[in-house]
């Protein structure tokens, strides 16, 4: 109690105030903007933070972290362009909101869902940072195997009118996955010689080509008009959520965020699974999963409370075990290295106020947040009142800045178009698109997780149901899978 | 309409048999005891073919009943201006190949004053001046503030690019 009761002092220095909100509104602004991802913003604010004490660098660096994660889902509910492979479902479920002239309401679910799933992960970091800790240290090759199962095991949920083309769908997602060189044993794999295909198909670029570029296409189609859907929303104030929507969805707002803190503190596993775990599960228990690819909000929140709490799960392995959880704890690890300190468990023992001064500075970032994602919503919001021609050409060119941003090359503005025509022919054909996202993202860490197991238990495959918790993960996958089947879901229609 | 979907339907099964026959090579890639890079294409691909040759089947077999209702779908869906289709299609691959060749500024500039016409936007000043603020707002943000760099383009299209980023 006296490291928080120290911990809270020094975060409500001027100094370290200013830094929550500078580096807030920086990450929101990467998190938002095409072609910065939230990894690539911490590392921006990283050379500014070299004159800083400790203390100050990690709470802008944080507030940064949380920002990001926060900001990127902006530009996914109002333009429908992804900005991390988290966001598909709130692509899905938020943009398909904002089609139907509910921006501002879904841009609310948003906020106060994504920022309940900050607090929550930050309030378990802060009493279970080693339980946590010692639970992710268990996850070894099978059990991550295991934990991708479960993770496409959602396919069901997402699959839209057809199971089948649902599930063809994420084989081609996981196919995706394997273009490139095998990680194992360095041979290139259905790259055909060119070397564009040589470091595997990127998810970004594959995301916005799949999700943002086929739908101008599909738009394309319509009658000439003067103004997208989504720029009737009645106005922020309107708009706002009420209490009893939150009421109803007590149990998936509950169950998320713990989804989401437990996932996001498994290196490699991370804010992606999370989010469509935690997606998948809503879809399966809801009440009205017909609902689901068209605005379902339960999806939404789901998405974005695991997605934000995330966070709290990834940095609970860094400041613990020193192992970074996700692209971004890995630069903080470089942030920690350059103040003279060593993440993992000495740490705690060794600079107290440093690692709760981080509890609190999360804290105090994800409630800065509220506000200033608030005035960012607003400004973003006005976007949408573009004449509905303008605002197509503009989110194709955000499309082309976000795929070119990843690697400043313009090849995956090749691989951006191809897989927008891609994406076409799959709506058209009615083949849902999020199961191939799915695919794609955990194609790489399934195939390489089974491969080790493999290679652990010198070819059994009985290493994988061995193990009590890759059992218990294959088993709930099992019971993901067949449990919609019994329940014949109705007709639902998918992206 | 059927035909249409049958070889929509046959063009991934196609493309997951080709794709399956050359996993088939990488599977002989491997060392002795060891799970070869062929394993799990030949897993994923073998699956998606036998899954795509159901659906092939399944809507050759679709009964006069369920053929009607899909059409009815397929009437109710916006597939109305299939030039408009082809046109922003064409308009965005020549923006993605123009651009390292003339430079993020012009071929930007160029794109939003195609496309825009290509949806139907007729009123002059907006065919003027919308491809010239989101230009240069573009540009402005990615361009001089984030310091992102943007295609250039070569030449004096270069030198022109320089001017502004």
């Amino acid at each position: 109690m006296q490291h928080y009761l120290t911990a809270f002092s020094t975060i409500f220095l001027p100094q370290n105030l200013l830094a929550i909100c500078l580096g807030g509104l920086w990450g929101l602004m990467a998190g938002a903007l095409p072609g910065i991802s939230t990894s690539m913003g911490v590392v921006l604010l990283l050379p500014f933070t070299y004159a800083m004490s400790p203390i100050t660098a990690f709470t802008i660096l944080v507030s940064a972290y949380c920002g990001g994660i926060t900001g990127g889902s902006i530009t996914s509910i109002l333009f429908g362009i992804p900005g991390e492979p988290s966001s598909v479902p709130t692509v899905i479920e938020g943009h398909s909101l904002a089609k139907q002239g509910r921006a501002a309401y879904a841009l609310w679910v948003f906020l106060l869902c994504s920022i309940g799933g900050g607090l929550f992960s930050v309030f378990v970091m802060m009493v279970a940072t080693p339980v946590i800790a010692n639970f992710a240290l268990r996850f070894g090759p099978p059990e991550y195997f295991a934990l991708t199962i479960l993770g496409l095991s959602v396919v069901s949920g997402l699959s839209g009118g057809s199971i089948l083309k649902g599930v063809i769908s994420a084989l081609f997602g996981l196919f995706l996955a394997m273009v490139g060189t095998d990680g194992i044993t360095g041979v290139e794999r259905f790259t055909f010689g060119t070397s564009i295909l040589l470091g595997g198909v990127s998810f970004v670029t594959a995301m916005v080509g799949l999700l943002a570029v086929s739908e101008i296409f599909i738009e394309a189609e319509e009658p000439f008009k003067e103004y997208k859907e989504a720029s009737g929303y009645k106005g922020m104030r309107k708009e706002f959520p009420k209490l009893s929507e939150f009421k109803k969805n007590l149990t998936n707002l509950i169950r998320s965020p713990i989804i989401g803190t437990i996932v996001g503190a498994l290196p490699g596993a991370g804010a992606t699974i999370a989010a469509f775990l935690a997606y998948g599960e809503a879809a399966r228990t809801s009440k009205n999963p017909e609902k689901f690819g068209k605005g379902a909000v339960d999806g939404l929140m789901a998405a974005e409370c695991a997605n934000n709490a995330s966070t709290g799960g990834s940095m609970t392995i860094l400041l613990s075990l020193g192992i970074p959880g996700s692209n971004t704890t890995a630069m903080l690890i470089a942030a920690f290295m350059i103040h003279g300190l060593q993440p993992g468990p000495l740490l705690l023992s060794q600079k107290p106020d440093i690692i709760y001064g981080i509890f609190v500075a999360m804290l105090m970032a994800n409630l800065f947040l509220l506000g200033l994602t608030i005035i960012g919503i607003r400004a973003f919001l006005q976007l949408t009142r573009l004449p509905y021609s303008v605002f197509s050409a503009a989110i194709l060119i955000l499309c082309v800045i976000g795929a070119f941003g990843l690697n400043n090359n313009v090849d995956d503005l090749y691989i951006m178009f191809v897989f927008g025509l891609i994406g076409y022919f799959m709506r058209k054909q009615g083949f849902p698109i999020a199961p191939a996202v799915l695919g794609l993202v955990l194609g790489d860490l399934a195939e390489l997780s089974l491969r080790r197991s493999l290679l652990l238990s010198l070819g059994n495959p009985l290493i994988l149901v061995s193990r009590p918790v890759s059992l218990l993960l294959l088993c709930g996958a099992v019971f993901s899978i067949i449990y919609p089947l019994l329940k014949k879901p109705k007709a639902l229609k998918g992206v | 309409m059927k035909r249409n979907r049958l070889i929509a339907n046959g063009a991934v099964f196609v493309f997951f048999l080709f794709m399956l026959i050359h996993a088939f090579r990488l599977h002989e890639i491997r060392r002795f005891g060891e799970v070869g890079s062929g394993f799990w294409p030949l897993l994923i691909l073998s699956s998606a073919a036998i899954l795509s040759f159901i659906l092939l089947i399944k809507e050759w077999k679709l009964k006069d009943g369920e053929k009607k209702e899909r059409l009815k779908e397929k009437e109710e869906f916006p597939g109305k201006n299939r030039l408009k289709v082809f046109l922003s299609i064409l308009c965005l691959l020549f923006y993605v190949i123009g651009m390292p060749f003339i430079g993020f500024i012009l071929s930007t500039f160029i794109f939003i004053l195609i496309f825009i016409f290509v949806l139907g936007e007729r009123r002059k000043w907006r065919l003027v001046f919308s491809p010239l603020l989101v230009t240069g707002l573009i540009v402005l943000v990615f361009g001089r503030l984030i310091t992102m760099p943007l295609p250039k383009g070569i030449g004096v299209f270069a030198a022109f690019s320089r001017l502004f980023y």
